[in-house]
């Protein structure tokens, strides 16, 4: 009791300097409009919004570009597709022809002139283009792309795909580059993003920030917000505390329950925990024995408790994963085989598939210690129905080198897609996705059963049939357990509450909260 | 002199072929593609190959090992593989700020540790002489980032005379100030530890010579004996392992530079381990074995200040 007594007083005494601090930072800069920003990188990568796929680098282009369409502010749902550059579109009744009106108010950032239908139809063949986008396969169904007019642009595909507006919005592809900018810098465009969004690129100090300033020519109106300051802190502990000193009013959080907890004590502060969630999901290489027999993976899957595992990572951060598509993506479905936690039917299929001692399973596994500790209680777990589950734990590009080169039995994957079925299930399951083949992405579990299904799904223009084809797949590979899903992992920011973004934040695509014209402090 | 300047200058150059050569090749050898970092997961493996022919990494590894060593020496170190910006640039943009917290920390370790070594030496096997020994050897076993974190807490958070962000921000000389003493304290307590424990050993076995026995029977003050007759010659053994431990301490910087968000060659180096950018770790090998070298040369020629005796040839 003493020792909390104290540890009280030194956390009374703590809170009350850091509102001294707070009250000093505010008088000395009323109505503040700098805001600075604390990630959780060493530094900044490759700025190309067509190449970017890390969170860090993601988040801070995401608020410097537009695309066609956007998903409301504060939302990462496709429900949510509004227009952005277009104002309006059509489709054809083959959904095969689309024709966007843009608007004619839409400036590039510095001195690049106007926005307009052939500049939107370079940037969407650059993301196109395998050799200047990461994200080419997403668009490997646009036949052509071609401006029909100053402000009017045609796209045509050579087939249906899931979601063609998904592939618009600023997201990976979608983002709309200025061709003028990204001719005239050549390979310094990756390092001076020029786009057309709210806030434009100003500096970068290599390991410490970047700078973006208002954009006073955005089509929405100028920001209230002048100047973002994106502060690469890669220290948990040192962005923790610079955000309880006041010196940045919005962080990146650790997905912990710990961090919310402790976070949501300081007083002042907004916490947000934002869809879409990373899927954790531990994929069984079904061609390696025992894995082969179809009893060893459902006793893999009986050993799991999703519960628990919830429970583990913290029941404000996490949701419990039931199908092998995350939660909230267009066709998802629950309606899928589940195999409920129970150590004696688990240990009961071992015996019948001729393992009554158990089984010795493999796996390579990356050394990032969010990851890890979820694979350590998977492992715990998988102990109590004698499955002895080994991992060799090696360095993050080790891991990812490792899996694509169908090294591990046992795979733990965690990721977070375009909120599609299509996505995972195509990634994940689709037989062409496998390690090692040309089209190779992350099919871990050499799973093939629902082929038919997930390529059917892709093409079907009737979207009803086109949910009942993603259900289907789904089932099917529940049956055939190819992966378990455990958990999704939400996206956690906090920042002060004198900050009002001017929309409610349930979630962000593009992992960090949207920053818009309407954002600002209140104070 | 200048002959043996000239002479070590010529090891220096095979030091650093050797050193790259070893570097070029280590890396190339851990497992992981700078091209998968880059892409990202979802890449096809189509955009990793035209990326791996741009980068230049599809080519034998010989011809990419003569590109590179041709380049060093013509000072093209090239462009970092994920950032896109110049190697050189990147690191002569972060250079600065090491130095500076290497040097401040430098300096306040020799203030600490000189004094307190002297002082544990002349009350050998007294309570000052265990108090510093005891300090010293607690200053080498604690962990950086745990001290680092002590001290935001302590000077950041709860006195708060400090930014925890020590970098980016000051612009005059008191601010930059401001900014560098978290982690010169820091890295400059570790430093004394190193610097206490050899003073103290090398004024032991001074105190034990002759001439010192000859300055206290001619009945000169013991503290004139100490500072004039003993304090130069145990300079030597401080001098060398302060030139040692300096090479040291720019690679130990990165666990403050993290710690306090300083930029700095250690978190450079962490960052392209990580995501397999070869030709910023080879810049940054250049750098560092630059460094080792100047400094090792910078010490033996303090010896021959410290010592007239000594004679360069």
């Amino acid at each position: 009791m003493r020792d909390l007594g104290k540890t009280k007083g030194l956390l009374t005494a703590t809170a009350l300097g850091v509102s001294a601090a707070a009250m000093a930072a505010t008088g000395a800069d009323a109505q503040q409009t700098t805001l600075n920003i604390g990630m959780a990188s060493a530094d900044a990568g490759k700025l190309d919004p067509h190449i970017a796929t890390t969170t860090p680098d993601k988040g801070l282009l995401h608020w410097m570009f537009n695309g066609l369409v956007r998903i409301k502010p504060g939302e990462a749902s496709p429900a949510f597709i509004e227009p952005d550059i277009a104002i309006s579109w059509t489709t054809s009744d083959d959904g095969l022809t689309w024709v966007f009106t843009l608007r004619d108010d839409v400036e590039c950032h510095g001195d690049y002139g106007n926005l307009d239908a052939e500049d939107v139809v370079f940037s969407l063949n650059r993301s196109a283009d395998p050799d200047a986008s990461s994200f080419s396969g997403d668009y490997a169904a646009f036949e052509s792309i071609e401006a029909t007019g100053p402000y009017e642009v045609t796209i045509t595909l050579s087939n249906s795909i899931p979601s063609l507006l998904g592939t618009l919005v600023p997201y990976h592809g979608g983002n709309i580059v200025c061709r003028d900018a990204v001719e005239a810098l050549g390979m310094d465009y990756e390092r001076t993003p020029i786009g057309t969004g709210p806030f434009m690129f100003d500096e970068y100090q290599p390991q410490q920030y970047v700078k973006l300033v208002a954009n006073p020519e955005y089509f929405r109106g100028e920001p209230a917000i002048k100047e973002i300051y994106y502060r690469y802190i890669p220290s948990d502990a040192s962005r923790d505390l610079a955000f309880q000193t006041g010196e940045i009013d919005m962080i990146y959080g650790r997905q912990d329950q710990t961090w919310v907890e402790r976070i949501r004590e300081l007083p002042g502060t907004t916490v947000a925990i934002m869809s879409p969630g990373e899927m954790s999901m531990i994929s069984l290489n079904k061609t390696i024995p025992p894995l082969d027999d179809l009893r060893v993976r459902q006793a893999v899957a009986h050993a799991i408790d999703r519960e628990t595992m919830v429970a583990f990572k913290g029941a404000d951060v996490t949701l419990p994963a039931i199908s092998v598509v995350p939660e909230g993506y267009l066709g998802y479905t629950d309606d899928v085989p589940t195999y409920e936690f129970s150590i004696e039917k688990a240990k009961a299929l071992l015996a019948e598939a001729g393992y009554p001692d158990g089984v010795t399973l493999n796996a390579i596994h990356t050394s990032l210690p969010g990851m890890l500790s979820t694979m350590e209680a998977v492992q715990s777990l998988l102990r109590d129905a004698d499955i002895n589950l080994e991992i060799q734990v090696v360095e993050h590009a080790t891991f990812h080198e490792q899996i694509r080169q169908d090294l591990s039995q046992v795979t733990h994957y965690s990721a977070a897609r375009f909120p599609v079925a299509d996505t995972y299930l195509t990634q994940f399951f689709h037989s062409d996705s496998i390690p090692l083949k040309p089209n190779a992405v992350t099919n871990f579990s050499h799973c093939d059963v629902a082929d038919e299904e997930i390529s059917a799904a892709r093409t079907e223009p009737d979207p009803a049939k086109q949910l009942e084809l993603w259900a289907t797949a789904q089932q099917k590979i529940g049956e055939e357990v190819c992966a378990v899903p455990i958990y999704q992992n939400l996206q956690l920011w906090a920042w002060k509450d004198t900050l009002d973004l001017g929309f409610e934040v349930n979630g962000s695509l593009n992992l960090s909260p949207a920053i818009t014209e309407t954002s600002k402090f209140t104070e | 002199m200048s002959g043996f300047v000239l002479k070590r200058m010529g090891f220096a150059v095979f030091t650093l072929i050797a050193v790259l050569t070893i570097v070029f090749f280590i890396v190339r050898i851990l497992p992981g593609d700078p091209a998968m970092v880059i892409l990202g997961d979802q890449a096809s493996q189509q955009s990793i190959d035209l990326l791996r022919a741009r980068l230049g990494l599809d080519r034998p590894m010989i011809v990419q090992y003569y590109d590179f060593m041709a380049g060093v020496f013509v000072g093209d170190w090239g462009v970092s593989m994920v950032s896109g910006r110049p190697v050189i640039s990147e690191i002569l943009k972060v250079l600065p700020a090491t130095l500076e917290l290497t040097i401040a920390a430098l300096i306040l370790g020799a203030a600490l540790g000189i004094p307190l070594g002297v002082w544990a030496a002349i009350s050998r096997n007294t309570v000052p002489d265990y108090i510093v020994r005891l300090a010293s050897l607690l200053g080498l076993s604690f962990p950086a980032f745990v001290s680092a974190v002590l001290l935001l807490f302590a000077f950041a958070i709860y006195l708060p005379w400090f930014p925890v962000m020590s970098s980016g921000r000051g612009t005059t000389f008191g601010a930059r100030m401001n900014d560098l003493a978290l982690p010169a304290i820091n890295l400059g307590l570790i430093m004394a530890a190193y610097i206490t424990r050899v003073s103290r050993s090398a004024m032991l076995e001074v105190l034990g010579q002759d001439y010192v026995r000859t300055a206290k029977a001619k009945g000169i003050s013991f503290s004139a004996i100490i500072w004039r007759h003993c304090l130069r010659n145990t300079m030597i053994p401080v001098v060398t392992v302060v030139g040692l431990y300096l090479g040291i301490l720019i690679g130990n910087s990165v666990l403050t530079e993290i710690v306090f968000n300083r930029p700095g060659l250690g978190r450079l180096i962490v960052g392209a381990l990580n995501q397999r950018d070869y030709t910023m770790l080879q810049g940054m090998m250049v750098i560092y074995t630059l460094l080792v070298v100047v400094v090792n040369l910078l010490t033996d020629l303090t010896y021959g200040l410290i010592d007239p005796r000594i004679k360069y040839s």
